[in-house]
């Protein structure tokens, strides 16, 4: 699977290396390759669209300022999920600790009173755009009720395309240990979805 | 196959019959549950696939490199302000000099502290009728004619009025010109 969006990975070694002699141009180019692909990690790990922003830019700039540390033992784009994932991990606990955050499923709120976040749907029509956007909230809810360890390894394997390999190396955990959180994570999303599941016009023989 | 082996080739595949094993499935064939189970699987697969990707807002890109730019000028700032007030590594001699004249420095001050806590009692200022200790600062212009009316005037205010607190005496703090 591609890393980036378009930049190939000699351009991205090149890009680095100049980000790292202080070029902000070059890291410029670097953010926006990875920016999307890094706000919606965070944003599915923490499912808040405000905290999601504050977490990808201080990814960012930790990344910037960690760039003269940064050997290259691993690639640019590893060291960065790297980065972004302990910052998320951070959140996620410190919220733990603390009072209830927004989400991407509640209304948003304005002076006129609340009015829906619009995500853009081309899913056919009102019934079926209903149906797709109750889903999405489930299924988003089902994510952030996975035990933040689990959430990740979903997160990073079945939402962001990543290699096991490379969620190995994002988390600095053994290949081992990603396969069977991930394999939690199927059974356990399985289990919280299996309700909506089967409301569908599912046709099973039992 | 067992249903619990064939169940965990399921949970591996996402309910995905083409992946399975040519054991698994023959059992999903005779097997409604785990038949039911891949099912599941698949449709759960389905779902969370289904999540749109979210983009990161507009104008990002410029934000970060602001802040970048604001933090790079923060530490310029920073660096030659540290730069002036910290001096350049000295040579050991120098070194030992300053700590010698550091030292001195210190019996100096500990000597006239010990003079000063061996002076007789500390004054008592009198405001609005009213004793209480205070901080009395020589002033620097101020004549030998003026020092004297001061010095006794503390010392009759001793003889007629004993003090309050002995205890708050020695917050009185001396200063020397």
């Amino acid at each position: 699977m591609a890393k980036g969006k378009q930049l190939s990975q000699p351009e991205i070694e090149r890009l680095v290396e100049r980000a790292r002699r202080g070029d902000r141009a070059a890291f410029g180019q670097l953010v926006d390759e990875y920016k999307d692909k890094i706000y919606n990690y965070v944003a599915r790990m923490l499912n808040d669209p405000y905290e999601a922003e504050d977490v990808t830019q201080e990814a960012f700039l930790r990344a910037y300022r960690s760039l003269p540390r940064f050997r290259g033992a691993s690639s640019f784009h590893t060291w960065l999920y790297r980065i972004a994932s302990n910052l998320a991990i951070d959140v996620v606990r410190k919220r733990k600790r603390q009072e209830p955050t927004y989400s991407l499923d509640e209304p948003l709120e304005s002076d006129d009173g609340e009015y829906e976040r619009e995500i853009p749907d081309d899913t056919g029509g009102p019934e079926a755009r209903t149906s797709t956007r109750e889903t999405r909230v489930a299924v988003r809810r089902a994510i952030m009720e996975l035990p933040e360890k689990l959430r990740d390894v979903m997160i990073l394997y079945e939402l962001q395309g990543e290699t096991y390999e490379d969620i190995a190396e994002i988390l600095d955990v053994p290949l081992g240990t990603v396969k069977s959180r991930l394999f939690n994570a199927r059974n356990r999303l399985k289990d919280s979805l299996q309700e909506l599941v089967e409301a569908g016009e599912l046709e099973v023989e039992r | 196959m067992t249903c619990e082996e064939v169940r965990a080739e399921l949970v591996e595949c996402w309910g995905s019959t083409d992946q399975l094993s040519a054991g698994a499935m023959e059992h999903i064939e005779i097997c409604p549950e785990c038949r039911y189970e891949a099912l599941m699987l698949r449709e759960t697969h389905v779902m969370v696939r289904s999540l749109p990707q979210e983009r990161a807002p507009e104008g990002f890109t410029g934000r970060v490199l602001e802040w970048i730019g604001r933090e790079e000028a923060q530490r310029g700032w920073g660096a030659r302000l540290a730069g002036l007030l910290t001096p350049a590594r000295q040579p050991a001699w120098a070194r030992a000099a300053a700590v010698g004249t550091a030292l001195a420095l210190a019996a100096a001050g500990g000597a006239v502290w010990v003079n000063r806590a061996a002076e007789p009692h500390a004054p008592q200022q009198i405001v609005s009728g009213q004793v209480g200790t205070s901080s009395v600062a020589r002033p620097a212009a101020a004549g030998e004619a003026e020092l004297d009316e001061l010095l006794m005037r503390h010392q009759a205010m001793e003889l007629t009025q004993p003090l309050a607190d002995d205890a708050g005496v020695s917050l009185v703090v001396y200063t020397t010109n």
